[in-house]
């Protein structure tokens, strides 16, 4: 016997971010495989290791059905040898055909100095040592894109060594999503922001009032809760 | 943090349409320079790479570079690790846009203002909406910094980062891009302080915007900054009229 079984907004939103997770996660994976080599062999983890995972990224990054935009590590200051501050990121852009890197001025002294460390991305994974996900918001220092960024801490003996993360559009992750939650479910962020939502009065990049809504779900481990809400 | 960067880099540094003249070249520079994408010190790519960006001859582009090179914003040094550096010169960004505002037509300039002021207009009555506590605080910060600013360049890239930012606030990555495309166009002819156009007038002006949009005073927002659009508009028209005035003269 068949029965239609309503959709589950937290189970279709949940394999959605276990999906982009196993991206980041394998960002992670090949970044500490190649710390650890160079810790075997008795040097510390150095520019050129950077550099030398460029192309797993790139490869993930034109995996068939990749769902990210851009991905990469950010390093925490002070991990490299040669390099205070680090990062190796890269990205779709739309007038090429090929992910490009995200460059970056990393000069502290600079106007323009890219103070990631203090980025939400970076600076939540660091402090509470597990996964996040910053947005939506318009990166306006990377891609110019409306935008979900995904990260993890990337950690060796407790000791942090900053985190990998992938960009995602948020029209993107939308079209994952929107066709299997219910009728009127709002998923909003922790300042209350709607990512997305099959309500037409609770859009996505609204602010939703805190005073008037019913209790929300949240979901386990991640910033964000489902609302039911009103027709 | 950077001003800047990615595609928005690219939105200024974007292919010339038709003849690609030496001069448009040298003002996309100009622009690229006043705002920060390009930074003081910084090497520009080869010869050959930047004029395959910007879909120029690399005749067009080495006539551009010694047009830079003429007025002190570009400096090439020979040999090892040698190549062209951007010199941030606060005369030689005046001269530039004084020359391109008195190209411009007035029309031009009001079509220029019209688009901005719809542009940023909007922004804020979205932002009063949607901005979050972090990004009030962004905006807070930049019109508090303005109040502080150095010189012309610091004011106006301040400013500029103070529009993207509102749009960005207001959740639009497309009303941030037409924003970055304003201020490209806008710092080609806006590297002047005018004496009467302090910088703490202008920090005020700004920080009122702020508080309307802390308030969630969409209309409020929205009504201000129309405003100053509107006067800042003014003021580049006045500049431009005594220019070719006193030039025909």
């Amino acid at each position: 016997m068949t029965t239609t079984q309503a959709p589950d907004p937290a189970l279709a939103i949940s394999e959605a971010i276990e999906g982009i997770f196993a991206t980041v996660a394998e960002v992670r994976r090949v970044t500490l495989a190649r710390h650890a080599a160079a810790t075997a062999a008795g040097r510390r983890f150095a520019d050129e290791d950077v550099r030398a995972l460029a192309p797993a990224y790139v490869d993930l990054l034109r995996a068939p059905g990749e769902v990210a935009v851009g991905l990469g590590i950010i390093l925490e200051p002070g991990t490299l040898a040669d390099h205070p501050l680090r990062l190796e990121w890269w990205q779709w852009s739309p007038q090429r055909d090929a992910p490009v890197p995200l460059e970056v001025d990393l000069h502290p002294d600079s106007v323009g100095f890219y103070d990631y460390a203090a980025a939400e991305w970076f600076a939540v994974p660091r402090r509470t040592r597990s996964r996040h996900v910053a947005g939506p918001y318009v990166d306006v220092h990377g891609t110019d894109g409306y935008m979900l960024t995904f990260t993890l801490p990337m950690e060796v003996d407790g000791r942090f060594l900053g985190v990998a993360g992938a960009d995602v559009l948020v029209t993107r992750f939308e079209s994952v999503v929107l066709g299997r939650l219910g009728s009127h479910a709002v998923l909003a962020n922790e300042e209350g922001r709607v990512v997305v939502s099959t309500s037409s009065r609770w859009i996505t990049g609204c602010l939703l009032p805190d005073d008037e809504l019913p209790p929300a779900v949240p979901l386990p481990r991640l910033p964000w809760a489902l609302v039911e809400a009103p027709a | 943090m950077r001003l800047l960067s990615g595609d928005a880099r690219d939105a200024l540094l974007t292919p010339l349409g038709d003849a690609g003249r030496s001069e448009e070249v040298a003002r996309r520079l100009g622009s690229a320079i006043a705002l920060g994408l390009i930074e003081d010190g910084e090497q520009l790519p080869s010869e050959s790479q930047l004029a395959a960006t910007l879909n120029v001859s690399t005749v067009t582009l080495r006539d551009a570079l010694a047009d830079l090179r003429q007025r002190g914003l570009v400096e090439t040094r020979r040999g090892r690790g040698g190549g062209s550096f951007v010199r941030m010169s606060q005369a030689a960004l005046a001269a530039l846009s004084r020359e391109r505002l008195g190209e411009i037509g007035v029309s031009d300039l009001r079509e220029l203002g019209d688009l901005h002021a719809m542009a940023a207009g909007t922004a804020a009555r979205l932002a009063a909406e949607r901005a979050s506590a972090t990004e009030l605080a962004r905006l807070r910060d930049l019109a508090a910094r303005m109040g502080d600013a150095r010189d012309a360049t610091d004011l106006h890239r301040l400013e500029g980062r103070y529009y993207i930012e509102m749009a960005a606030a207001a959740q639009s990555a497309r009303l941030t891009r037409l924003e970055i495309e304003i201020q490209g166009d806008l710092a080609q002819v806006m590297w002047r302080l005018r004496p009467d156009r302090s910088a703490g007038s202008v920090a005020a002006e700004r920080a009122a915007v702020v508080e309307a949009v802390a308030r969630h005073d969409g209309d409020r927002a929205r009504a201000l900054t129309e405003a100053q659009v509107a006067e800042d508009t003014r003021l580049l028209i006045e500049d431009h009229i005594t220019m070719t005035r006193s030039t025909a003269s």
